[in-house]
């Protein structure tokens, strides 16, 4: 169960210099198997994630962001299936009252089942999630009250009382105005910024380590965007948390990330610090990215680039690298041939393009 | 670790990406709804049984008259509740072959009941004909008497399925009935059709007092049972005549079923209306200046046409159950016509069924219909939601 | 939800009002009346009725009245509770209906619980796994199903339980407790009578019922709230029943509601199969010879009986679904 994936892990272990990585994600894959096809949602994903950091994922709609952050919890349902990798948790064992004695446990969560006592006892507790609707996200038919708690009870192993009490403070926490009273509350009575407030308690309520925001703020207007955003960095800072921030918009991440993945059809293309992302990106398409919004600053007379065509569909297998057939650096017979492999560029800065070495992604066989 | 490379001074510049674009890209993005529909349609393998079963069900009950080794109104009169004539492949000779063969079959008076019974005469062997003279019948209006398979000897007749309590041909009334009863369903839900999708557009898309008065009478016809409903309209209907014949009640029928089933058709249609109206596409239109006519006709319609379509197929398993049970309760078709529904009706005493169990073949085939159709219409249904896991 | 019952409450006497109305035109709607009828019938035996006869046999049932007026002689008699008096069985309405309107309301309300006792479960068991063995075969069923129409279930089911059983099919109760007073052994002889129209009429809605709640819960699956709760943590069994299933239930509601209505008319070709004093057979002679008030009345009960159905929905639905409530 405890089983370590020394096989890759070696490769590119300590590429985030000077942190401790949390998650190691390496070479996995998740298909779709629907009726008009497979859909290679992730193909052959690698990256680390830094305790205490917060990291953001970026990538046009249908690079496989939400997916990455579904298959890392373990709940990718039918049709869809983790056919290939490896997904390392780090784990800190809350070794009692003197916390200094931190065992740090390493379990493969790929290796665990999806719906089994393992990966439950995970789910919620270790890591939770928030998802991009407040509006669809919480059950119609229970209290706000209900569903915090419900997660308090199965993972703390405290009376209703107690529960109810601790909810109430997590509502607190996060800002709600009335705490006591909002439990009391079913989800069409709230606003879609208290939704989003709740939502939060709900994956706080058990102190994970790991906490994925898939576009947590897409759905709210400006003023709550900033409120949910300020929240979350005080909430990450005061916890010590770490959160994978999954978004496309590029101004949420310089405002709130350490670190950016950036990701396409299904692959990593580069990882650095927020920094080295948005003033020396590597990868054309992360540059193209950043040429596509606006920036205050920017002269006047400077035309927004968009990229060039659309991504293509999950059902395309596209040979090489994934991004040539819109690369405007593309090198025929390079680009659309073999997959680039990893390549450190700086400091914690990593890309996957033969514009910067010629070291070819090994082929992974999958089925 | 890979080796930290310091970026390439010059990269060539951008390429003309006219055939940038012809790798083997998988074509699903591009395909239209109706494609998509299609695919997913031809993949369901249920969906395509009962694709292929109802054409074979049509083909076969079509031609009917031509199949059935007798003509459907023929009374055997020696041959009243004859069972079904045994089948064999084993020749004169003992031995087994190509060639069918039945058996004589005559009657014996049984000495202790004084009624009659029917004996099979095992001795006597009577090859079965392919393509053979019989009685005069007309075919999709072609008058012929060519039929499929029979008895080159007229004296005896064949009865696959028996005889009914006139000595006729159950196997020929069975296809013959089908004709009426496989297309029931179809006219009755194409008039629902005309009916709901009219009334539930305008009931969804006006709103207001027409919307109002149309939910009280779907409500109203909503709270009355179905069953008894049909009974009332259907015995309003004048009896059989010169000037009104079958036919005429075939379509008095078919409207009866429709004007109580277009309902639901409507309720779905105006849920669906309703959405569209306050869908962003139509908010463009509007702000475009389109009238309302071209609003529903070239925005709503195109949209609510594949569910049209769906519901339309799971109508018709209704709609032919209802033709049966009307004509089974004798207030659907009546004789001269016949239906499966009307030849079920000699199926009603449980006592007949024990004795002559062969007179409910045609439940058989209303089941199969009805099947086949289930399968279609739900296929259709998933087809239709192509976005759906 | 006080208010809200009130205002439903509102919108079924509405309803009402315009199916008496609607009801009463259909019952009428077949040419000739109940005195063609009789003389017809009088006439076959051989005998004649004098035009005096006729005469006083109309204005005793009142058939030279404009239809308005009869109408109100009707509805306005009903609402205090006189049903009238059925021509044909020359007895008060309210005699002849009363059992068999009870018999009805038992056979649909057994039969409703067994369909729901299986549906719900087998259309739960079909969306979770979908596209496996199991449940093509629950498909394949579930079709077959919704294909028989339910007399062709009774007449097999009859002849099964003649046959195998040795059981006397057919009316409610054995010939020696017919005019039995009721007993314990009575009411297990009318239970050995009642499984089988129980049984048919479930069979077909069970298809029906597990169809669409496999459906409204293969939607709901699809739900946000539904990995939500998975991200907590819970089983997969809590996932569903709890989070899933509830919310897939609201649509089943509504069916229920709407169910009776059918239900009754498949008990009516049901009944008359199997010869089960209900309400079906009667009110289907009754509607066939024109006798006015009995036909009239039964469909005004089956109405009512199917417009409470609606009401009764309309208030589970609100106790499960807060968003209805606060409406």
């Amino acid at each position: 169960m405890n089983q370590t994936i020394s096989s890759t892990s070696d490769k590119a272990a300590s590429i985030l210099e000077g942190e401790d990585i949390i998650l190691k994600v390496r070479d996995l894959h998740t298909y779709f198997y629907t009726d008009i096809g497979v859909a290679r949602a992730l193909n052959g994903v690698n990256f680390d994630i830094p305790r205490g950091k917060v990291m953001g994922m970026v990538g046009e709609s249908g690079c496989g962001k939400s997916v990455t952050a579904l298959s890392i919890m373990r709940m990718v349902t039918k049709p869809g299936r983790i056919v290939q990798g490896d997904i390392a948790l780090f784990r800190k064992k809350k070794g009692g009252e003197n916390d200094k004695s931190q065992i740090i446990e390493e379990i493969n969560l790929t290796k665990l089942e999806g719906m089994g006592p393992v990966m439950r006892s995970i789910r919620g507790a270790e890591m939770s999630m928030i998802f991009q609707e407040p509006m669809t996200s919480l059950n119609p038919s229970y209290t706000i009250g209900d569903q915090i708690m419900e997660a308090i009870l199965l993972h703390q192993g405290v009376d209703k009382v107690e529960a109810e009490k601790r909810a109430i403070n997590i509502l607190d926490g996060v800002g709600m105005a009335n705490p006591a009273l909002v439990v009391k509350r079913y989800p069409h009575e709230l606003s879609g910024g208290m939704r989003q407030r709740a939502m939060i308690s709900l994956a706080l309520s058990c102190t994970p380590s790991i906490l994925f925001a898939d576009e947590p703020t897409t759905a709210l207007d400006v003023t709550t965007e900033a409120q949910i955003l300020d929240l979350m960095r005080d909430l990450q800072g005061r916890i010590n948390m770490t959160i994978i921030f999954i978004t496309h918009n590029l101004g949420v991440v310089a405002q709130m990330c350490d670190y950016v993945t950036v990701m396409y059809l299904g692959r990593v293309v580069e990882q650095a610090t927020v920094d080295d992302t948005f003033y020396n990106p590597k990868h054309p398409y992360t540059s193209s990215l950043l040429r596509s919004i606006p920036h205050v600053g920017s002269r006047q007379k400077e035309r927004l680039m968009p990229i060039r065509g659309v991504v293509p569909d999950p059902y395309s297998a596209i040979k090489g690298c994934p991004f040539h057939p819109r690369c405007s650096q593309v090198m025929r017979g390079k680009c659309d041939a073999q997959v680039p492999g990893l390549t450190v560029v700086g400091k914690s800065h990593t890309v996957r393009c033969f514009l910067y070495s010629d070291t070819v992604e090994e082929a992974s066989n999958v089925r | 670790m890979t080796e930290t490379v310091q970026p390439l001074p010059q990269t060539p510049p951008p390429a003309e990406n006219q055939n940038l674009f012809d790798e083997p890209v998988s074509d699903v993005g591009d395909l239209s709804q109706w494609q998509l529909m299609r695919i997913r349609f031809s993949k369901n393998k249920l969906a395509m049984l009962g694709i292929w079963g109802m054409l074979i069900v049509y083909i076969v009950v079509f031609l009917g008259e031509f199949i059935a080794p007798n003509w459907y109104q023929f009374q055997d009169t020696e041959y009243v509740f004859g069972p079904p004539s045994p089948v064999t492949f084993i020749g004169p000779d003992g031995r087994f072959g190509l060639q069918p063969y039945t058996y004589a079959t005559t009657t014996v008076l049984n000495k202790d009941t004084f009624a009659f019974e029917f004996a099979v005469d095992e001795t006597q062997k009577i090859p079965i004909s392919f393509f053979v003279q019989g009685d005069e019948v007309s075919v999709l209006g072609f008058k012929t008497k060519l039929h499929l398979f029979g008895l080159k000897d007229t004296k005896q007749r064949f009865y696959v399925m028996g005889a009914d309590g006139l000595g006729r041909d159950m196997f020929a009334r069975i296809l013959v009935g089908g004709q009426i009863s496989t297309t029931v369903g179809l006219f009755g839900v194409a008039l629902s059709i005309i009916l709901g999708s009219v009334l539930g557009t305008a009931s969804g898309y006006f709103g207001g007092i027409i919307d109002d008065v149309m939910q009280r009478i779907i409500e109203v016809l909503g709270a009355f049972p179905q069953i008894p409903l049909w009974a009332a309209l259907a015995a309003a209907m004048p009896d059989i005549s010169e000037n009104f014949t079958v036919v005429h009640r075939y379509f008095l029928i078919t409207i009866v079923l429709s004007v109580v089933g277009w309902t639901g058709l409507a309720r779905q249609l105006r849920a669906k209306v309703l959405s569209y109206r306050s869908a962003d596409f139509t908010q463009a239109a509007l702000a475009a200046g389109s009238s309302d006519a071209r609003i529903i006709l070239t925005h709503m319609v195109p949209n609510g046409a594949s569910h049209i379509i769906v519901i339309a197929a799971l109508g018709i398993p209704g709609m032919i159950l209802g033709e049966t049970s009307l004509s089974f309760l004798g207030l659907g078709i009546l004789p001269p016509a016949v239906s499966w529904g009307a030849l079920l009706r000699d199926a009603q005493q449980v006592s007949v069924v024990v004795q002559h169990p062969w007179l409910l073949i045609p439940a058989g085939t209303v089941v199969l219909t009805v099947w086949l159709f289930s399968l279609i219409g739900d296929g259709l249904r998933d087809a239709v939601d192509p976005y759906s896991i | 939800m006080l208010n809200y019952i009130f205002r439903r409450i509102g919108y079924m006497l509405v309803t009402l009002a315009i199916i008496s109305v609607v009801g009463y035109l259909i019952v009428e709607l077949p040419p000739g009346s109940y005195v063609e009828f009789e003389i017809q019938r009088l006439r076959q035996q051989g005998g004649n009725l004098s035009q005096d006869q006729i005469t006083a046999l109309e204005l005793r049932y009142g058939l030279n009245d404009p239809i308005y007026v009869r109408f109100w002689k009707w509805i306005s008699g009903f609402v205090r509770g006189d049903f009238g008096e059925s021509f044909q069985y020359r007895q008060e309405v309210k005699d002849l209906i009363g059992q068999r309107l009870m018999f009805t309301i038992s056979i649909s309300i057994f039969s409703l619980l067994l369909a729901w006792g299986i549906a719900v479960p087998l259309g739960v068991y079909s969306a979770t796994h979908r596209y496996t063995l199991p449940d093509y075969i629950i498909t394949v069923l579930q079709f077959l199903g919704l294909s028989i129409p339910s007399f062709l279930v009774a007449l097999v089911l009859m002849v099964f339980a003649q046959r195998t059983l040795g059981q006397q099919v057919g009316g409610l109760f054995s010939d020696q407790y017919q005019t039995a007073p009721w007993s314990v052994a009575k009411f297990i002889d009318l239970l050995a009578h009642l499984w089988i129209p129980i049984v048919v009429i479930a069979f077909g809605s069970t298809a029906g019922l597990s169809r669409i709640m496999r459906a409204n819960l293969l939607d709901v699956l699809g739900m946000q709230y539904v990995q939500t709760a998975r991200s907590k943590g819970l089983t997969e069994n809590v996932v569903i029943w709890k989070h899933a299933v509830r919310n897939a239930m609201h649509p089943l509601i509504m069916i229920l509601g709407g169910s009776l209505p059918g239900i009754i008319s498949g008990e009516t070709v049901l009944a008359i199969v199997m010869n089960i004093p209900t309400v079906g057979p009667m009110y289907f002679t009754a509607q066939l010879n024109q006798d006015l008030y009995l036909a009239a009345s039964f469909l005004m009960f089956l109405s009512i009986l199917g417009v409470l159905g609606n009401l009764l929905a309309d208030i589970a639905l609100a106790w499960v679904d807060p968003r209805i409530r606060y409406e």
